[in-house]
């Protein structure tokens, strides 16, 4: 029956163009995933040569000397460190390359009594940057900060926790601890594209290896 | 070994010890939150005993008897670096320096381990009257400020006054009469260098001492060799101006992006139902048209 041929036609063409948009909203309901790298499992970079000095923490400590690079070989960190106050507000400054990491200014050098504080990036605008595989570190990994005076600390990361920056723990971060401790903070947590910000920030504890 | 039934009946009385200072409303002191998420505090061991011969202190989990830490020829005088520790019950016991570690003790202690709390753990007195002290460690400070607080260790000064020449309106004497092996309470200290001095019958000293904000020191009064000494102790530091609230270290260059709007898809699925529809209306149609022509 020629005659009803495009009607049939017609009938066909609109089921598939109705199965076409159920496939197509169905396919596209998922995120595109964060971009992350597998973990090799190996450290990405050598651990750092030369000594490594944990300042005795006596009844009269000795003066610690500044940080200047921190090198974090699981994750292929090696960065100079600049140094980092606070910007109007009160909020901790950043780094303004994404690829430097910077220690705060107003917290204990890496290696004196206290939580030293080290800021870095997660990315750019369109790639990664210093602090992109922080929260790949577990409980054990080796994180060190050399010194000015040529000696290095050696800390291990005791816990990575991840904060929506509304409920930020300012105490646990920032607040004094009794032994030599690093903090590395870093974005993360879910993109808020409508305000270019992060919603989480991570947070990486670690000791000092006396 | 009767080691541990000492220790049982020390943990007992201990236990009572902090649930009458519970009852009582007596502030303990306040954790480091860094920690509680680890789980783990932190124990330092101190000899502060004028007259008694250095000692080895050993650190037993509670119920082990393999000491976890052992400290050699401690002497009085010496504070060691706080270890840190796994919550939970633990035993601290004093050998005379070089006695066998199954020896008996010469004295011991409990002390339970809160996640994110600091602890001293001193053995104080005379040697007569020889005793391991627990002290409950600050790790916060008010804001902006520093603590202080005087442990006296003197026997040849049974009575000393500890004055801090601290900015006006902050507290001047710390404690105006600190008998033998007394702690004082934690006094809130503006930062600065100030001139802490302890004053005796008979003797007396001085030391200039640095507070940053945000940092809680022991100064421990000694008998010195010519007199008094004060030792200055950093019981816990941190930012003296924490920055408020989190950092903004992302712009979003390797961020996942959320799903699209479901809108244009909505939009074909409606269209494609309009065709079925229109095709299957035309079918219909004729259908019925030609249903005279087959003779029914």
């Amino acid at each position: 029956m020629p005659s009803r041929r495009p009607a049939a036609i017609v009938f066909a063409a609109g089921l598939a163009v109705v199965a076409a948009g159920t496939a197509g909203l169905l396919l596209t309901r998922h995120p595109t995933p964060v971009l992350r790298p597998v973990a090799a499992g190996v450290a990405a970079l050598p651990a750092p040569t030369g000594p490594i000095v944990a300042v005795p923490q006596s009844a009269a400590p000795g003066p610690v000397a500044s940080p200047v690079s921190l090198t974090i070989p699981l994750i292929g960190v090696k960065t100079k460190l600049i140094t980092l106050g606070l910007a109007a507000g009160g909020a901790l400054q950043v780094p303004s390359s994404t690829s430097v990491a910077g220690w705060y200014t107003g917290s204990p050098r890496p290696g004196a009594i206290g939580s030293a504080v080290i800021v870095g990036h997660i990315d750019s605008l369109t790639g990664p940057g210093v602090f992109y595989r922080l929260s790949e570190l577990r409980r054990g990994d080796d994180v060190y900060i050399a010194r000015a005076d040529g000696t290095t600390a050696e800390f291990r990361v005791t816990s990575v926790q991840t904060y929506l920056k509304d409920r930020f723990p300012t105490q646990a971060v920032y607040g004094p601890t009794p032994d030599a401790e690093l903090r590395l903070i870093t974005c993360g947590g879910v993109f808020d594209p409508a305000t270019g910000h992060y919603l989480s920030n991570i947070v990486v504890y670690a000791t000092e290896v006396s | 070994m009767r080691f541990p039934r000492i220790t049982r009946a020390t943990r007992r009385v201990a236990m009572l010890l902090a649930a009458s200072a519970l009852l009582l409303g007596i502030p303990a002191a306040v954790a480091s939150a860094s920690s509680a998420t680890t789980g783990t505090g932190w124990i330092r061991l101190a000899h502060l005993s004028p007259n008694t011969p250095p000692v080895d202190v050993y650190l037993y989990s509670f119920g082990n008897s393999t000491a976890q830490i052992v400290l050699h020829h401690v002497a009085y005088g010496t504070v060691s670096p706080y270890e840190e520790v796994n919550a939970g019950d633990y035993s601290v016991a004093m050998r005379s320096a070089g006695a066998s570690p199954s020896s008996q003790p010469v004295l011991s202690t409990s002390v339970t381990v809160e996640a994110g709390h600091a602890y001293t753990v001193a053995g104080m007195g005379p040697e007569s009257g020889l005793r391991l002290q627990v002290l409950d460690d600050s790790l916060t400070t008010p804001a902006g400020k520093s603590l202080v607080r005087v442990i006296q260790a003197s026997l040849k000064q049974p009575s000393v006054k500890f004055h801090c020449s601290c900015a006006p309106g902050a507290a001047g004497d710390i404690v105006t009469k600190a008998s033998f092996a007394s702690v004082s309470p934690y006094a809130t200290i503006p930062p600065g260098t100030w001139t802490m001095s302890a004053t005796g019958p008979s003797a007396s000293t001085s030391l200039p001492v640095t507070l940053t904000a945000g940092t809680v020191h022991t100064e421990v009064v000694l008998d010195g060799a010519n007199g008094l000494e004060i030792v200055n102790l950093i019981d816990a530091a941190g930012a003296g101006q924490p920055p408020a609230g989190g950092v903004t270290t992302g712009f979003g260059g390797t961020a996942g992006h959320g799903p699209g709007s479901p809108l244009p898809w909505v939009a074909v699925i409606g269209a494609g139902a309009l065709i079925t529809l229109t095709g299957g209306l035309q079918l219909g149609r004729r259908r019925l048209r030609r249903q005279p022509d087959t003779g029914i």
